[in-house]
């Protein structure tokens, strides 16, 4: 199940799966005496989709806030690239090259959707406020280079339309893919997508599934995201670590945890004991 | 020109003079309001307390020399050297830096996330601790403060334009004082460059974004202490200059620290949040209350300047309660 | 008003007996009043077909632009002489792949440069290009695809990948696809898929082995060798396919161009359907002619905005996007401080009194010409300026009638907009109207070379050098649209004006019919002036043989939404917005003043609206209710909804339906819901009251 190799592999659609890029190791988190998450362990492989799914309350979000730094386990290790991670403040894991989004969306309302998408370049940009201020030579170069890149985002997600628009008067589902861009303009390692399809209709959640496989595709990115919405999940990752109460009860291709009976069960709702 | 117009118009060009300094201290208010939803009453302390630590150090006095020769039984007041201006002014701006992180540091930072009320009584707090601190690092008496701006009337401005007068008598030419031409001028810059950062530079576009949502600052890499300190260490630059330019004008002592009540009405009118409404607002308030004092001044009595911005910013609450610059709030259905 | 014949038969020619009949028989013999303009294409000074007019051009105007797109937030720009070896490279590209003359291609995509280059390059190795609607479904683009025989196709992304692989196997002679974007398209079989930017890559390396035989096939092209072949989407039936020659193309470029004074300092914004006989005649004749420069929009979404930017000197649109422009410009001032809206009002009073005849150049008082230009100053500027209308020259209008008042909004901000009447048969231009004759209730006078007589049942019938070479394998129809002598009948109802000579339509000849009575009943005219009012969208008037009329209405979702809003009435959807009782009421009002009006003209009294409901859905293109060009398809709509018009006639207050609806992925649907039926008062009408 769990495959702790670092082989390299080509998947059936033609993609290259890389070496494990993270690795979380018996993760404990409690909130006083709840826990919320009982010694789950699981990897990320470069290149790959891999979904955590579970019904309400088992524990998905918790996961990802600790993949993000939001919240830190009591026990266990996360390795990144590696290494094993430090105790970490959440600006110091986006530093290291790991972006998100959130169930409820956190953007800057007040701010143009390119803004909102350029701030997603912050770790890319690295003059001095000397060079800034007089604009010239790296400072310039690199604001040149960054809005390119952030434009290539733009038209690859098509927010072309909304470019200047405040992103506090956009609809939700527009909003979810400007934090989607924000997320991608940082160039991930790893993006971590909560829920990116929650509260969508049937016509907006294709669209979404389009964009994530396209941006797998297209850019190469390690996508780590939570849904639970099983078909979509089942359709679009490669592999999936299914959790309930906070622990983990699957870990395999969509194929295997579909006819896995712990999962089944769980999703069924037969007793716990 | 008629002799009422001549007048009105030199009444109106010292109102703009009076009005940046309000903007300038207003600014100090909307830059910590805006990242971090603070209501700073201790920005006045701020500028009170960066002009008497300029002093200070201009005149090489001792910190804390009160507490010193109380405890010590000595009587020492002065190292006895004088620093450059300018020299003492970065100084200055160094240990305003330094108080931002310490505010942060000690106050802010255990109050994440609290109700504003909390956050408003805790600068409430800060400004009686800076006020007492600063007596007490540096004497309460007052101080003359001059870091080499020209004082007094512009003869140049007055001679050339004295023919506007076309042989009045009694018409001189402008009387614009120096020390407020120069305020202008640098206020005018420093307002340009604050624009100028917060939306091209990096640590701007960060500062806004902080301002924004803080947990969309932290996904995208933003430290928000490093944002906050960087903010406080603004505002205490902006209120370093404002207290060198009330300072120089009036002498340093504790009044300085009430031009923070004059601000009030000033960000009620372009609303707490918006830099230019800052500017407009001071402008706006700088120009009234002159004018009113000019017009209806001798009507009722005069002293009108210290009710008219009040009273102005009153009748905007009434009828625009977000200023002119603040954004709308409006509850959709 | 660019309206097709319904006649039509689906009889196949093999390609090679269609050809030689063109070829060897049509062009010496049929086209005698062709033969009468020869001289005209000795005008053109050997320019007789597209690929020649881009060569002159690339000498002539080397430097200037021709070509702009925005792409990543940038309006990437090309000279005419990069546009010449931008197109010579995808030429010698398809000639690789092995494009033989004669072969269609099939071009599908919104408007970018690199589809008009297609179309150009298809023309210079003797190939047809084939426009297709990008949004067609997929048994519309297979049955244009089988019917013309096209070989390859020139398509945009993935998505039309996607469906033309989909049809593939049904399309038997298909060769090859080239795509422009290839996201997502990495991993397909590329067998039959190239990227564009691939053949013309191959184009540029065997330039050496090509050349001689790209110049060669473009030597061969004559003012009578096929041009552009469109198929018009028919409001019923299949769709034909319109085969234009250069002349047909060129003649209309040049008069048009030369009626309305246009140079190559013109900027126009490509935005409407590249598959649209509009779009070819405005971005490829008149471009090509003039050398003007044409710029395309960064996506369907950012027209808009794109607009702005551009300010076009030389603009066409529909009757309805001026409608959704004044609808925002209205919910704009609504929003607006009350300053500035009283501003906004008052001036607008003034440019309504003598804005129009500031434009037409009739004598305005001093005075009147002064406020106006302080108005100019305050409000129309600024106002043509956010519409991106800052810089219109010249501005067209047609399809279908515009309400007068947002006619007359647009002329009054010193906007010369004018209409004009065409057909795709026509190439365009039948009648226009010329600077200074502008009226909105007329089409204008007959077009440079256009001759044009009304038949006895009053259809209007045309001739003209743009008339169409034939309806492509379809003889039958040909001949039923167009006689002998090369007149066209037009399906249009219509009279000239006494006085003026200006064209005037009346409806479609055969949606002219008649009430029980006898009376006359003529659905359009009473749609349109329902649709003059801003929160109307859409109306169906029905009642021919009846005794008399009931509607079908939809509401406009952004104006009565916007109302909805200003008014803190919550609603979820078109559906519930629709159903409410005020929405109702207010349509009430609007359809009695139209019954007011409607009944002042003794001819038409008969049809005033006694009953009406607004339906619960928007009528769709998807769903075959209305054309891709947004025209209501009537038998289609009754039938559909065949149990509404019988409650209407029936007399019940309420009906539930259930509908099939289309989502935009193909996915089919239905929607249910109760509809409540409304009374509208009516005019009695003298004569009517004596006959009962």
């Amino acid at each position: 199940m769990n495959d702790m190799s670092n082989d390299s592999y080509v998947t059936d659609d033609g993609r290259t799966i890389g070496p494990t890029v993270m690795e979380m190791k018996n993760i404990t988190l409690r909130f006083g005496g709840v826990k919320a998450i009982t010694d789950i362990s699981f990897d990320i492989r470069e290149g790959e989709i891999r979904a955590i799914i579970g019904p309400n309350g088992a524990g998905k979000s918790s996961m990802l806030n600790v993949i993000s730094g939001f919240y830190v386990p009591q026990e266990g290790e996360v390795w990144y690239k590696g290494a094993k991670r430090p105790p970490m403040r959440p600006y110091q894991v986006a530093q290291q090259g790991i972006a998100r989004t959130f169930q409820n969306i956190a953007l800057f309302e007040g701010m143009s959707v390119l803004d909102n998408v350029m701030t997603g370049r912050l770790r890319q940009m690295n003059s001095g406020l000397f060079a800034q201020a007089i604009w010239k030579g790296k400072a310039e170069k690199e604001e040149v280079e960054n809005r390119a890149f952030v434009e290539k985002i733009i038209d690859f997600l098509e927010i072309q339309s909304i470019r200047k628009t405040p992103v506090g008067r956009l609809p939700y589902g527009l909003k979810k893919r400007v934090e989607l861009a924000r997320a991608l303009a940082a160039e991930p390692s790893i993006l971590l997508l909560d829920e990116p399809m929650a509260g969508m209709n049937v016509e907006e959640k294709e669209d979404m599934s389009r964009f994530i496989l396209d941006m797998n595709d297209e850019f190469g990115t390690t996508i780590a995201l939570i849904e639970h919405d099983m078909g979509v999940v089942m359709d679009l990752s490669d592999r999936v670590v299914v959790m309930d109460y906070g622990k983990k009860i699957g870990d395999g291709t969509p194929d295997d945890v579909r006819n896995n009976q712990a999962v089944i069960d769980a999703y069924l709702g037969v007793a716990h004991d | 020109m008629p002799e009422s117009l001549l007048y009105g118009t030199e009444v109106v060009l010292n109102g703009l003079m009076a009005g940046v300094l309000y903007a300038l201290v207003a600014l100090g208010f909307v830059l910590i309001y805006k990242a971090s939803g603070i209501f700073n009453y201790a920005q006045g302390v701020m500028a009170l307390f960066a002009a008497l630590t300029l002093v200070g150090i201009m005149e090489g006095q001792i910190p804390f020399a009160h507490l010193i020769n109380a405890a010590l039984g000595t009587e020492i007041h002065h190292f006895g050297w004088h620093v450059p201006a300018l020299l003492a002014i970065l100084l200055t701006m160094a240990i305003m830096v330094l108080l931002a992180w310490a505010v942060q540091k000690f106050v802010f930072r255990h109050l994440v996330n609290q109700e504003p009320i909390i956050l408003f009584m805790a600068t409430i707090g800060l400004a009686y601790f800076l006020e007492g601190f600063g007596d007490l690092m540096w004497g309460s008496d007052i101080k003359k403060l001059d870091v080499g701006l020209p004082q007094g009337g512009s003869f140049w401005i007055e001679e050339n334009t004295q023919w506007l007068g076309m042989g009045n008598e009694n018409f001189y030419g402008f009387f614009l004082d120096r020390l407020d031409l120069v305020a202008t001028v640098i206020a005018a810059i420093l307002v340009v460059a604050l624009v100028l950062f917060s939306q091209y530079t990096k640590q701007g576009r960060a500062m806004r974004a902080v301002a924004d949502d803080h947990q969309a600052a932290l996904s995208v890499g933003i430290s928000l202490n490093f944002i906050w300190v960087m903010v406080w260490s603004v505002a205490g630059f902006v209120a370093l200059v404002a207290g060198i330019m009330w300072g120089a004008k009036s002498g340093v002592q504790f009044s300085l620290s009430l031009i923070a009540l004059k601000a009030l009405p000033v960000l009620m009118l372009g609303g707490f949040t918006s830099i230019p409404g800052a500017i407009v607002g001071g402008l706006i308030i700088g120009v009234g209350e002159k004018l009113f004092e000019f017009t209806i001044g001798p009507l009722v009595g005069g002293a009108t300047e210290n009710w008219f911005a009040y009273v102005l910013a009153l009748i905007f609450l009434v009828f625009r309660p977000q200023g002119l610059f603040g954004e709308k709030i409006i509850e959709r259905v | 008003m660019f309206r097709k014949k319904l006649t039509h038969s689906l009889k196949q020619a093999p390609l090679e007996v269609e050809e030689s009949f063109r070829r060897f028989w049509l062009a010496p013999a049929g086209f005698r009043e062709e033969d009468n303009l020869a001289q005209s294409s000795q005008a053109t000074g050997g320019l007789s077909s597209i690929p020649a007019l881009l060569q002159r051009n690339a000498t002539q105007y080397a430097t200037k632009d021709a070509y702009r797109e925005k792409e990543f937030g940038i309006w990437q720009t090309w000279t005419w002489a990069d546009t010449e070896k931008e197109i010579e490279a995808l030429a010698l590209g398809l000639i690789n792949l092995g494009v033989q003359e004669g072969d269609f291609i099939a071009v599908i995509g919104r408007n970018r440069p690199y589809f008009y280059w297609s179309m150009v390059a298809a023309q210079s190795v003797g190939a047809v290009p084939v426009p297709v609607y990008n949004d067609s479904a997929s048994e519309e683009m297979e049955y244009i695809l089988g019917h013309c025989g096209a070989k390859y196709a020139i398509v945009e992304d993935q998505e039309q990948v996607d469906k033309i692989i989909d049809i593939q196997d049904s399309l038997k002679q298909f060769e090859h696809m080239i795509y422009i974007d290839p996201r997502g398209l990495r991993k397909y079989d590329h067998h039959q898929l190239h990227e564009y930017s691939h053949i013309q890559a191959q184009g540029r390396a065997a330039r050496d082995e090509w050349i001689t035989d790209l110049e060669a096939r473009r030597g061969k092209l004559t003012y009578d060798s096929i041009c552009v072949m469109l198929y018009t989407s028919g409001t019923t039936g299949k769709p034909k396919g319109v085969v234009l020659s250069n002349r047909n193309v060129i003649e209309s470029a040049k008069n048009s161009s030369e009626f309305d004074n246009l140079g190559a300092g013109e900027e126009i914004l490509a935005y409407l359907p590249m598959a649209w006989v509009g779009d070819f005649i405005f971005s490829i004749g008149q471009a090509y002619w003039t050398g003007f420069c044409v710029n395309c929009p960064e996506s369907a979404e950012t027209m808009m905005t794109d607009l702005r930017e551009i300010g076009p000197t030389y603009y066409f649109a529909p009757p309805r996007v001026f409608e959704t422009q004044l609808t925002n410009v209205m919910i704009r001032m609504e929003d607006a401080g009350k300053l500035k809206r009283r501003m906004f009002l008052h001036f607008m009073e003034h440019a309504k009194k003598v804005g129009g005849d500031i434009l037409d150049g009739k004598p305005v008082s001093f005075m009147d010409r002064l406020k106006y230009k302080i108005g100019d100053f305050l409000v129309y500027g600024p106002l043509k300026d956010t519409l991106g209308f800052g810089r219109v020259r010249v501005g067209y209008t047609a399809g279908e009638a515009i309400g007068p008042e947002i006619f007359e909004f647009y002329r009054s901000l010193g906007i010369n907009l004018k209409q004009l009447y065409g057909q795709t048969e026509a190439t365009v231009f039948i009648t226009a109207q010329p600077d200074g004759e502008v009226r909105a209730d007329t089409v204008g006078v007959p077009s440079p070379d256009v001759e044009i007589k009304i038949g006895d049942n009053g259809e209007i019938y045309y001739r003209s050098p743009g008339v169409f070479v034939e309806y492509f394998n379809n003889p039958e129809s040909t001949a039923s649209t167009k006689d002998a002598e090369g007149w066209v009948a037009t399906g249009d109802a219509g009279f000239f004006e006494e006085g003026s000579g200006h064209l005037r339509i009346i409806d479609r000849a055969k949606d002219v019919g008649k009430m029980a009575d006898g009376s006359m009943f003529a659905p359009k005219y009473v749609e349109n002036k329902l649709k003059f009012y801003p929160d109307i969208l859409e109306a169906v008037l029905f009642g021919n043989g009846k005794d008399n009329c009931v509607a079908f209405i939809n509401i406009d979702l952004t104006a009565v939404g916007n109302w909805a809003e200003r008014n803190n009435i919550p609603y979820a959807s078109y559906q519930e917005l629709a159903g409410h009782p005020q929405v109702l009421q207010s349509i009430q009002g609007h359809v009695e003043k139209v019954n007011e009006s409607v009944a002042v003209d003794p001819m038409l009294a008969g049809c005033q609206i006694h009953r009406f409901l607004v339906l619960h859905k928007e009528l769709d293109a998807d769903d075959g209710e209305m054309t891709r060009t947004r025209k209501v398809r009537r038998a289609i709509v009754a039938d559909k909804f065949k149990d509404l018009v019988d409650a209407l006639y029936g007399g019940a207050s309420a009906v539930s339906t259930e509908t099939e609806v289309t989502y935009e992925d193909g996915r089919k649907g239905s929607i249910s819901a109760t509809l409540t039926l409304c009374d509208a008062r009516v005019v009695p009408v003298a004569s009517k009251v004596a006959a009962e």
